[in-house]
């Protein structure tokens, strides 16, 4: 987790998960990064802390690039780059 | 000879990551899944802002995957087939509420099928032969494997040696011999080889983190099922009980009222979301719980759950509060004194 950046890319795609809970924000991630192009940047917004820890480790098994993870106001965001699968 | 690949069925416990990190060293090509059934600890804890030390568990099953770089994804299972296979299981409950042997049919049958879409050679799971008294017993390993029609691809990689082979050892896209014949209770082969393996993190103590194994909540969801039937009801689990179980306190104030109080401002919250065909009490001038009633309540039996929700607030020294009663568009306000018999509510305690 960090402060909120200044220096990041503009997402491709914002996804919402606002009022879901654990493990819900990594499942609607997950769904919403294979609809994407490798490349590609997805914001995602929560309101369950659990994003914090989650989301760097779904990024680390999966090897997309967690780019950083802020808390915004009562909300918390975070920025995924998708990376190609390996062969 | 081509890689295996392999669905691996993870908790993020020692035994399901030993599992994947052995078959990971085997060479294999690995998927992991995990199951959101609803009632794990962890997950439920984490909703509810934490465990009561102030320490907020993480995902174990994600800390596993993320550690050995194996790609994860979640599978809900936490619908209406599951809800039923509970309440009617055919092989019956272990100790509490926990119908493990259905239960990892079930899961079996839901990773057969990511088996299948996924073109993968098996499924491996962190099961120990003998380690469970009802679920990891040799003949029930075979229950579970037969019944989820994954014979000879359901591989146990800790116990494999002491198992029939299965059909990816058969074919030489698994090394029996690297297998291992861990068996029993005792964990201590299994950290030894943790710490071989530089495998870290895993929870402590390890398993448990299901509802259904524990006492407490298996009162709780059989009095459920009891209380349903003594109102003339279907004997059934919904959505929502799975989440009510895990709040509050319970009181049973009949065959036909049950009380739950909120014992923190998160699970007064989470009552405020469920007050749809129940009733609301909570106390009108002091702060206090949010409590739920839930059947038939006598009048007496209202009273009653007044004066429970009164002792549990602010005013549980005064000779009265004022508890309003909402249900629907009904208001009511019982002026009532705090119940002061501990014995009279322990025994009401579900």
């Amino acid at each position: 987790m960090q402060a909120a950046p200044s220096a990041l890319p503009a997402p491709d795609r914002v996804l919402d998960t606002s009022g879901t809970l654990c493990p819900w924000p990594i499942v609607e991630t997950a769904r919403a990064v294979k609809a994407m192009a490798d490349g590609a940047v997805l914001l995602v917004v929560a309101t369950d802390a659990g994003i914090a820890t989650d989301m760097p480790m779904w990024c680390k098994a999966t090897r997309h690039e967690h780019l950083a993870t802020w808390r915004d106001g009562p909300a918390w965001k975070s920025l995924v780059r998708k990376r190609a699968r390996r062969p | 000879m081509r890689k295996a690949r392999a669905i691996a069925l993870i908790s993020g416990g020692l035994d399901s990551t030993l599992a994947l990190a052995l078959m990971q060293r085997l060479g294999a090509e690995i998927k992991a899944v995990n199951f959101y059934t609803g009632f794990c600890v962890t997950e439920t804890q984490r909703r509810k802002g934490g465990r009561p030390d102030g320490t907020v568990p993480q995902n174990e099953a994600l800390r596993a995957a993320a550690d050995l770089e194996v790609d994860i994804e979640y599978v809900d299972v936490s619908g209406r087939a599951y809800l039923d296979m509970l309440v009617h299981p055919r092989y019956g409950y272990g100790k509490n509420a926990n119908p493990c042997v259905d239960c990892r049919i079930f899961m079996m049958r839901k990773a057969r099928e990511i088996m299948e879409r996924e073109g993968a050679d098996l499924v491996f799971t962190g099961e120990v032969l003998g380690q469970r008294p009802k679920s990891q017993r040799r003949d029930t390993l075979w229950v579970i494997e037969r019944e989820s029609g994954l014979q000879g691809r359901l591989l146990r990689p800790l116990s494999a040696r002491l198992l029939p082979p299965t059909r990816a050892e058969q074919e030489g896209l698994v090394d029996r011999e690297r297998l291992l014949d861990i068996s029993g209770r005792s964990r201590l082969r299994q950290m030894a080889l943790a710490r071989e393996w530089g495998v870290t993190g895993w929870p402590q103590p390890a398993g448990g983190c299901c509802y259904l194994t524990d006492e407490s909540f298996g009162r709780k969801f059989f009095d459920l099922l009891g209380g349903r039937e003594a109102l003339g009801r279907e004997r059934r689990l919904e959505q929502e009980d799975v989440v009510l179980l895990s709040t509050g306190r319970h009181f049973r104030l009949s065959a036909r009222a049950k009380l739950i109080v909120g014992r923190t401002e998160v699970e007064n919250a989470l009552l405020e979301r469920h007050v749809e065909g129940r009733a609301r009490l909570a106390a009108r001038d002091v702060n206090g719980p949010v409590a739920l009633v839930e059947g038939e309540p006598t009048w007496e039996e209202r009273v009653l759950a007044a004066r429970i929700v009164a002792r549990y607030g602010q005013g549980r020294a005064a000779p009265a509060v004022a508890v309003e009663w909402r249900e629907g568009e009904l208001v009511e306000c019982y002026e009532v004194p705090p119940e002061a018999d501990e014995a009279r509510i322990e025994a009401m305690r579900i």
